[in-house]
């Protein structure tokens, strides 16, 4: 027994007690082969999974330094048939790989004739398999490269592909550092893809996930498609380009709803580019407007089930995805490692946080208590109804302002999910609303308004989700959600991480009823948070309502 | 020959003859009367074969080779011909291994003189060391072929590629190839028209020019073996494996974290088994179904699965046990059909329980080591094709034990760490003794695989608690180890413990209200948790989460929020999460907030002093009520005794059904089911109207039918007592030679008779026919009615009465 920081655990997952000495050692230890799940205040848990290890092989780790990382910082014995189990499903990546062969084109090469066999008798592969070259190789067609690495991850055979990339249209394009560098887990996450190829780069909200993406296109020097969430983040994109690289207005495009701009570099949202006329995808054709050098997707976690599809045909292009987590709710994590890659940068939130990158947050819970008419309304109200009744119970409208008043000085958000609860709220504390009727043009203007400071609280919908860059906001309250979404947890709280100007601590409250499923969704959503290390204190309304305590100063 | 044998037993001295017995120790069971008997016993087949299980491969390729040299030299054995027919091997390797066959007499007798004992021949293969039999012996043309070496060597250097491939592979033994393959029909064909084969019979395997065997004679074996030397190739040393070499360290460690798995995962096996039984199949053992389920709700592949529930039934852990009423029922809808006993953890799992997990595994272990069972079986078919069942008797194998002690000493015999992996374990137990090997390959792996599911072995390796574990004397008195000594653990839970985590006492608690127990739980610590926490993950450590229901099912248990909150404040070494505060708050406010009671009436009135006057009636009081809201009173009794009892007592109550509507009282009158009246039924379809050949078809159907039933009506009385049932019919037969009279008389009037008989299922009838004729025993008869002619047997006519006009 080596007394070490980490417990293994039969169901794959290994618990690291941060506190421990050697924790930091075997975080680095472990991270490159399991993937972090929750981290908490005191007990980290990573998850040991085929995705997972295979991501390591594909680094260059090997069974025999998992195991031996499991054995050095374990504080119990491991249990043998663990060890055999990692030694045996690393053992399974890269048995078979995708080259490029002088004269045959696109192949996969078996260095294990016998799974070789295996798959090539197997009933999903149907039709992406060509002719037998010899015993080892069998060609390929070249449009099947991402659906058979798709195919083959679900037999659990996952493919090499070192078939290697085109080097697309060539585009001079460099970072223009002035007055500013790349910081440090910037640069070894463009340094990460680079070297691999292909692939995710996980980094939470805030962190500059948009300057690594300029950093690749800067690698690359060729002509890129940014593949983004909606309009206003394609804007954001561009100001950032325009800022931060060699890039002028003139040489990026937008490819939108209401622009259709090809230019060297392009960017797209992906409505556009799912949006069907007679059961087609009429914009399919922009992926082959142009010889792209580079494909980015920002957002990776909520990309859209037919844009993996067009991806499948993309894989002879560099491609890097950009997320916050790869927590995908449809559980397509497979698809996002076969068809864009592997993870090829992670760093847990805290940490990043820990190097002051984002501004600390503050959550809490207000707990609001229904009037007895409120309580009885929705004791009535019919099980579809219920969360909305809870959530839009007028009760909370001066918790709210109790909270704005509170902070004053600062810029704070408002965020809701019901329209009529967003006028109310706009009416009762006289702020604008963006909703997903106003205007880009109108939403432009008030996101403009609220970054320099004249406008000092904005009520904004679900619209705030994604994508809008208001780092000036130190206050978020939220007061309804959609049913206790993680995702949604993690991007409001993103609202608010971006680093402020002057280090001021930043604020997340969540206003729910009691005793209602209200509460309910709430704990649902901040266990995610709580697993990200986020601890929330929970205060009552009337704590809010009254003289404010010295303790939540 | 016995004499001789005899004699050189009797010549021997005390310790050699104590060595002979030692060597085999069956000779001396039971103890033979004398020395005559001794070697009588020792020259008998089942003595001879159960020595030679014993022997290595070398040994027995000397003793081979002694076989051939006798053959060779005219029934002369000498140890100096072994040698020199042991070419390949080196000349003290042999020696030392004709001592050991010497040893064991199975050659007696000086060095240049040895005899074999007869049995050996009994009991081995005919051909020895995979040689065929001697030209001579088989065919005339093919021993002239053998005796000129030149042509011999010429003819087989001359023989096509196809031949050449059969000579190898006969050469390498066993010499008999079967002629049944077409495609080798050529090359075959080839070799026995150059006498370089010879076919032989199925039967006897003797020389025959039709036989669906060839044989390969010993003289072209020894020629094309002359590369290897006659034996073929010899091992005289055992295949012993030296790589890899594992860290031991490391494989206890690895094996410490086996032991772990396997003594939780054997008690979730019995918990889930516990909360809900497996029924035992007819056929005997658990369902396939019962063991998927178990796989999935310890989330282990079912061989593993199987192996836990053979082993803790081997264990005393796991019995049959009658079916709890309450679960029964849920067994009963089963395809399995009505189930009487179902499997479940036994009391001794609870002594079990308590015991260290050294302790507990070394239980495990052992009942493995012993159990006369192979769980690899399980799930594979049998020779009927059926599957195998867990705990079945199809998955008894009682050699198993011996097999797991073979596989494991195998394994203890290498230097320490050495992990040579399970083929070279089987090629090294072949070798030690072959013939003992032999159709014993699958028990080996079955041995070795759960050996490393038990954290007996890991990395390959025999772990060193495991050493001390094979050596450790079983305690006879408490195979299972259960009541034994808690207090006293023996060798192998001591050198085991050292290698396991030690409890914990505490846990940590999160601010995501998981609670971490950093280690295995005292098991005081794991009960607490048990009632107020999910387990979510198990392993080195365990990782619970407190949830609304888990809370819930803790005040339920009778924990109140205080002792929660006390709970958690002594056990957790971190400060207790806000969140989780709140949690039990919350629940524990709302917990008991709606109350649910037994009530079989109530009395509810808007007049609280009504109901208060009620409540104080003395002559009331036997009802039991209870005020539950100042206008509510509740009763144990019915509504019928209580309405009953108020109005007795001169109250004017009024009964309210479910929905809380007035039931009248006044009593209802008896009737039946109203029915419809004969009027308004439903007339039947009018009759379609017939006519022409079809009505006329039906009118004579009618008639003839019509003259049938009125003729049976004037069958005689006679005949109507043989047809019917209520008379006996003895009574009514006539005489045999009166029918034959009428019959006789009939056939030549040509008149119509009523003939009673017995049919041929032995019921009687009578028809009204008109004879034929009567001759050979049979009457033949025209029925005027069917017109068809029929034939009786005269023996079977019991009547026949002539038609009355």
């Amino acid at each position: 027994m080596s007394g070490g920081p980490l417990i293994v655990q039969s169901d794959k997952t290994l618990l690291l007690e941060v506190d421990h000495a050697d924790a930091q050692a075997c975080r680095m230890a472990i991270a490159p082969f399991a993937e972090l799940e929750r981290s908490p205040e005191h007990v980290h848990t990573y998850r040991l999974t085929p995705l997972g290890l295979w991501n390591a092989r594909a680094a260059g780790h090997d069974a025999e330094g998992v195991v031996d990382a499991l054995i050095k910082f374990s504080r119990y014995p491991v249990p043998h048939a663990l060890l055999v189990d990692v030694a045996e499903t690393m053992d399974r990546y890269g048995r078979l790989q995708l080259v490029n062969d002088p004269n045959h084109g696109l192949v996969l090469r078996g260095l294990d004739k016998i799974v070789l066999i295996e798959v090539a008798k197997s009933k999903k592969l149907a039709g992406m398999l060509g002719s037998r070259i010899d015993d080892e190789t069998i060609a390929v067609h070249a449009s099947e490269r991402g659906r058979l690495k798709q195919a083959l991850l679900k037999l659990g055979w996952p493919a090499e592909d070192l078939a290697g990339y085109v080097d697309g249209e060539a585009h001079p394009i460099e970072l223009a550092e002035d007055g500013w560098h790349l910081r440090s887990y910037q640069q070894e996450a463009v340094e990460g893809f680079w070297s691999g190829g292909s692939g995710v780069v996980v980094l939470p909200c805030g962190a500059g996930k948009t300057l690594v993406g300029a950093a690749a296109m800067a690698c690359a020097k060729a002509t890129t498609l940014i593949l983004v969430t909606n309009t206003v983040a394609g804007r954001q994109w561009k100001r950032e380009l325009v800022a931060r690289t060699s890039l002028t207005p003139d040489e990026i495009g937008e490819y939108s709803g209401e622009r259709k701009e090809i230019r060297p570099v392009t960017i797209a949202t992906y409505q556009v580019l799912t949006s069907r006329r007679g059961g087609t995808f009429t914009h399919l054709d922009l992926f082959g407007a142009r010889d792209w050098g580079l494909v980015i997707y920002d957002e990776v976690h909520l990309l859209p089930a037919p844009i993996f599809r067009f991806t499948a045909d993309l894989q002879a292009r560099r491609r890097l995805g950009l997320t916050a987590t790869l927590v995908r709710e449809d559980g397509r994590e497979g698809d996002v490692f076969s068809l864009i890659g592997p993870k090829r940068y992670d760093a847990p939130w805290k940490d990043i946080e820990a190097q002051g990158w984002i501004a600390p947050a503050e959550c809490t819970e207000v707990r609001v208590t229904l009037t007895d008419a409120e309580r009885m309304a929705y004791a009535v109200t019919e099980a579809d109804e219920r969360y909305r009744v809870a959530a839009t119970a007028r009760t909370k409208l001066p918790v709210v302002r109790a909270l704005v008043d509170r902070h004053a000085g600062d810029q704070t958000l408002v965020i809701g999910g019901y329209i009529d609860q967003l006028h109310e709220l706009g009416d009762y504390l006289d702020a604008p609303i963006v909703q997903g009727s106003t205007t880009n043009k109108e939403r432009e203007r008030l996101f403009d308004e609220f970054r320099s400071g004249a406008l000092r609280t904005l009520v904004v919908s679900k619209v705030g989700n994604f994508s809008i860059d208001l780092p000036e906001a130190a206050v978020a309250i939220q007061v309804s959600g959609t049913f206790g979404s993680r995702q949604e947890e993690a991007q409001r709280l993103g609202r608010v991480l971006r680093p402020k100007a002057d280090r001021r601590q930043a604020h997340f409250y969540t206003v729910v009823s009691r005793d209602t499923i209200d509460t309910e969704y709430a704990a649902h959503r901040q266990r995610f948070l709580a697993e990200q290390g986020y601890a929330y204190t929970i205060v009552d309304a009337d704590d809010v309502l009254g003289p404010p305590l010295p303790t939540t100063e | 020959m016995a004499t001789t044998f005899a004699d050189r037993l009797r010549s021997l001295t005390d310790e050699a003859l104590g060595a002979l017995i030692q060597l085999r120790p069956d000779l001396v069971v039971p103890v033979p009367s004398d020395l005559s008997a001794l070697a009588a016993r020792a020259q008998s087949r089942s003595s001879v074969a159960r020595c030679l299980d014993t022997l290595d491969e070398f040994t027995l390729a000397i003793l081979d080779a002694a076989r051939l040299s006798r053959d060779a030299h005219g029934g002369v054995i000498t140890v100096d011909a072994i040698v020199a027919q042991a070419a390949g091997a080196d000349d003290a390797d042999v020696r030392v291994a004709v001592d050991r066959l010497r040893a064991r007499f199975l050659l007696h007798g000086p060095t240049d003189a040895l005899h074999l004992v007869g049995a050996v021949e009994e009991v081995t293969s005919p051909y020895p060391a995979g040689l065929g039999r001697p030209a001579e012996m088989l065919e005339p043309q093919t021993a002239a072929l053998a005796a000129d070496r030149a042509k011999l060597r010429r003819t087989v250097l001359a023989a096509p590629a196809g031949a050449r491939a059969v000579l190898d592979r006969l050469t390498a033994g066993p010499p008999i190839g079967s002629l049944n393959s077409a495609a080798m029909a050529e090359p075959v064909r080839w070799l026995v028209d150059n006498h370089v084969l010879v076919r032989v019979s199925d039967v006897g395997r003797m020389p025959h020019p039709a036989g669906e065997l060839v044989e390969l004679p010993r003289e072209v074996g020894l020629l094309l073996r002359r590369e290897t030397g006659p034996l073929g190739r010899l091992r005289a040393r055992p295949p012993t494996p030296t790589e890899p070499v594992r860290n031991p360290a490391a494989v206890d460690s690895a094996g410490a974290g086996q032991v772990m798995e396997a003594v939780r995962n054997a008690e979730a096996l019995l918990e889930a088994l516990a909360a809900e039984p497996a029924p035992v199949l007819r056929t005997g053992g658990m369902g396939v179904r019962d063991l998927r389920r178990l796989a999935r709700s310890l989330s282990l592949d079912e061989r593993s699965v199987a192996l836990l529930v053979e082993v803790t039934y081997a264990a005393g852990l796991l019995g049959e046990g009658g079916a709890a009423s309450g679960s029964r029922a849920v067994h009963n809808g089963r395809a399995t059909g009505t189930v009487d006993e179902t499997f479940l953890p036994t009391t001794s799992y609870d002594l079990w329980r308590a015991l260290p997990p050294a302790q507990r595994w070394e239980s495990l272990a052992r009942s493995w080591l012993a159990m006369p069972r192979q769980p690899g079986l399980v799930g594979q078919r049998d020779d009927r094709d059926r599957p195998i069942n867990a705990l079945s008797p199809d998955a008894e194998r009682p050699g198993a034990p011996t097999a797991r002690r073979e596989a494991l000493t195998t394994l203890a015999e290498l230097p320490e760490g050495t992990a040579p992996g399970d083929a070279a374990v089987l090629e090294l137990l072949a070798w030690q003794a072959p013939r003992r090997a032999k159709g014993r390959e699958g028990t080996h792996r079955d041995a070795l695989s759960g050996a490393a599911a038990l954290g007996v072995t890991a990395l390959g390796a025999l772990t060193t608690y495991a050493r001390v574990f094979l050596t450790d004397p079983v305690d006879e008195g408490d195979p299972l180890g259960v009541r034994g000594h808690p207090d006293a653990p023996g060798d192998t839970a001591r050198a085991l413990d050292h290698l396991l985590p030690s409890p914990v006492d505490h846990v940590l608690v999160q601010a995501d209200l998981s609670v971490v127990v950093p280690g295995p739980p005292e098991p005081e610590l794991a009960a607490e948790l048990d009632v107020v926490a999910e387990l979510e993950s198990a392993g080195g450590a365990s990782v619970h989460r407190i949830t609304p229901a888990s809370v819930r099912r803790a005040l339920d248990s009778g924990y109140g929020a205080g002792d929660l909150h006390a709970l958690f404040a002594r056990r957790s070494r971190t400060p207790i999460p806000q969140a989780m505060t709140y949690l039990i708050d919350d629940t524990a406010r709302r917990h008991g907030g709606l109350r649910a009671g037994p009530a079989r009436a109530y009395l509810r009135s808007d007049d609280e002093a009504l109901l208060t006057e009620v409540l104080a009636d003395k002559r009331l009081s036997a009802l039991g009520q209870r005020r539950l809201a100042p206008t509510v009173l509740i009763c144990g009794y019915d509504q019928a005794r209580l309405l009953a009892a108020l109005r007795d007592a001169g109250y004017a109550p009024v009964a309210e059904d479910a929905d809380g509507g007035m039931v009248l009282s006044r009593p209802r009158a008896r009737r039946a089911p109203g029915r419809a009246p004969a009027a308004t039924r439903p007339t039947d379809h009018p009759p379609v109207v017939l006519s022409g050949p079809r009505l006329a078809g039906v009118v004579e159907q009618i008639r003839r039918g019509d003259a049938a039933a009125r003729a049976t009506r004037r069958a005689p009385v006679t005949l109507r007592g043989a047809t019917s049932t209520r008379t006996t019919g003895l009574t009514s037969v006539q005489a045999h030679g009166q029918a034959m009279a009428v019959l006789q008389q009939a056939v030549r009037d040509k008149a119509r008779v009523w003939v009673g008989y017995v049919d041929s299922h032995g019921a009687t009838l009578s028809r009204l026919v008109r004879p034929v004729s009567l001759s050979a025993g049979y009457l033949r008869a025209e029925d005027d009615r069917t017109e068809t002619l029929h034939t009786f047997a005269l023996h079977r006519i019991t009547a026949a009465v002539a038609e009355e006009g």
